[in-house]
């Protein structure tokens, strides 16, 4: 029984994860990107689809030579460390934003941003 | 415009007097060229969706000198008030050449700007506006600003100058009474308050003035810039009444301190705002010294955007040193103070429905003479306003967004005190209570 409470309970738990992170993006990212399918560019770029995306690939939008020259591959890993520190992860970059400093929410965010797709 | 109380002052004092009237019924500004040129939504800047409250990235926006976002698309937008205002009791007389003593229709105003990103670092919110009230145009508020980000010891700092018609329109926070509540006003109403402080709007499109401004580690904002008069010639050619006309003597300075913090879900900002002018006594060649020193405080939670509330607040005070106008025999007594105090709440949900509730007193010395018409000789006028409104678009999946933008108001303005009195305030049987205004208002941006 408690296996099987386990194997269900663990979806809900993700669920409630991605919830609380639409709140995150809500509060963080909302204002300059959206999720929308349309692939919507923002003064930031759209997020849907962005897990697993490579940098600077979304038609129509001006990104900055330094996020361009980056090489980076929008992984769970990347997108957290450059959400904690922009400036850090992107020297030269666009985004004027300082970052999420909780753990817990950017996890929450992560989960949110993988189910954009 | 309609000045049935002080009207024995002199034309300089007069247009103080009424300032207050002006500045209400002319804020209005929500533009979706700068929408446009952003690729934002109007709740990126404002306030339930429609301005001019800003919200943390719109003072940025702003301090940025309009140009940030990567379109650069036409930067023209056009606004139109359309409004009904009845008052608790017909006045005296009727507000304006083609109306009624009470319950009057109205479009407003017409207006066009000129706002957005001209270069780089170049860009201005430039305003023309045709008054349905006075069925004139005249040029409305301006500022041209130019602004550099830089870095300095590591932290980021914004630097420029702004170019701009009314000392306040410049400012980036919501509490100055240029950018203050109530944003839209009726111009057929009774005076919100007839008597008000210089910085409440007295210097409005009379002057040009050029302020510096420093805005370091998105936290430390600094101004500090002078205003001086424009010509007569010029004022006329720019549509400005002649009997509206003030001038100031030489160079009046402003000075400007804030501090201000976002952490994303919440912001909140303290400050305080200055300002020293000599106005000129008609053609006599005497001058008044008018002193405003003011202190502000904002609040606002914006959380998930879904419920927002904020907090504003702006106490001013001046020092009146009126020897030009007691020497020709428009005051009473050469030394006067008058005080003013808004406080104001608001709550937006889903930036679409939001209510507002504000508090607004003036108080001030007696004067026979600059109060002749008030049976108690004081400007005292305390009351409270509360706005309901709806604002269906400004969404990112809105219709026609970012191009269309609309509010549908109610607002009902009760006076408890109205220049000096509760009861019989004019000597002729009039009550404060005879001026609650009931606005109904639609207001449009393009």
């Amino acid at each position: 029984m408690l296996t099987l409470a386990a194997v269900l309970a663990a979806p809900l738990a993700a669920l409630a994860d991605a919830e609380r992170g639409a709140d995150v993006f809500d509060e963080n990212c909302a204002e300059c990107h959206s999720v929308a399918s349309s692939l919507k560019n923002k003064k930031g770029p759209s997020l849907f689809g962005v897990a697993g995306r490579n940098a600077g690939k979304i038609d129509g939008f001006h990104y900055s030579d330094a996020l361009l020259a980056s090489g980076i591959v929008w992984t769970p890993d990347r997108i957290d460390a450059y959400v904690t520190q922009p400036k850090a992860v992107i020297p030269g970059g666009k985004m004027k934003f300082d970052g999420i400093a909780d753990t817990a929410e950017r996890k929450d965010l992560l989960d949110f941003l993988a189910e954009q797709k | 415009m309609n000045l049935p109380l002080f009207r024995s002052a002199s034309r300089a004092l007069r247009y103080l007097l009424a300032a207050a009237v002006s500045l209400t019924a002319l804020q209005a500004h929500a533009l979706p060229s700068f929408a446009r040129q952003t690729g934002q939504d109007c709740g990126a800047c404002h306030i339930g969706s429609f301005g001019p409250q800003l919200t943390p990235y719109g003072q940025r926006f702003k301090l940025g000198g309009y140009t940030d976002g990567d379109n650069r698309t036409l930067a023209l937008s056009a606004m139109l008030v359309g409004q009904f205002t009845q008052t608790a009791k017909d006045q005296s007389e009727a507000p304006a050449k083609h109306f009624d003593t009470n319950d009057n229709a109205a479009i407003q105003e017409v207006s066009a700007f000129l706002g957005g990103g001209l270069t780089d670092h170049l860009g201005s919110f430039a305003q023309v506006t045709y008054s349905g009230i006075d069925r004139k145009a005249a040029w409305d508020n301006l500022d041209v600003r130019y602004a550099r980000p830089l870095t300095f010891q590591g932290k980021d700092l914004i630097t420029g100058l702004s170019l701009n018609n009314n000392p306040g329109v410049q400012d980036p926070f919501n509490t100055l009474p240029v950018w203050g509540f109530p944003y839209l006003g009726s111009d057929l109403a009774p005076e919100g308050a007839p008597a008000a402080p210089l910085l409440a709007g007295g210097l409005e499109t009379q002057v040009l003035g050029a302020n510096a401004f420093a805005f370091f580690d998105d936290r430390w904002y600094a101004e500090l810039g002078g205003y001086r008069s424009l010509g007569h010639s010029t004022l006329d050619a720019l549509g400005v009444p002649a009997e509206d006309i003030v001038k100031a003597s030489g160079i009046s300075p402003y000075l400007r301190l804030a501090y201000t913090r976002d952490v994303h879900a919440q912001s909140m900002s303290v400050g305080m705002v200055g300002m020293s002018s000599n106005l000129e006594v008609d053609d006599t060649g005497r001058t008044d010294r008018y002193r405003d020193v003011g202190v502000d405080a904002s609040y606002q939670y914006l959380g998930t955007r879904r419920n927002i509330f904020t907090v504003n607040a702006l106490a001013l005070h001046e020092s009146q040193s009126l020897s030009g106008s007691r020497a020709v025999g428009d005051a009473e007594h050469s030394n006067l103070s008058l005080n003013s105090y808004n406080l104001n709440a608001a709550y937006y949900y889903h930036q679409h429905y939001g209510v507002t509730a504000g508090y607004f007193a003036t108080n001030g010395d007696a004067d026979a003479g600059l109060y002749a018409d008030s049976s108690s000789n004081r400007p005292d006028t305390r009351g409270e306003t509360l706005q309901l409104d709806y604002t269906p678009f400004g969404s990112e999946s809105s219709w026609m967004a970012p191009n269309v933008n609309l509010r549908l108001g109610l607002q009902f303005t009760r006076y408890d005190r109205y220049a000096g009195g509760a009861d019989n305030y004019d000597g002729s049987g009039r009550g404060a209570t005879d001026n609650n205004t009931l606005l109904a208002f639609v207001w449009a941006a393009l």
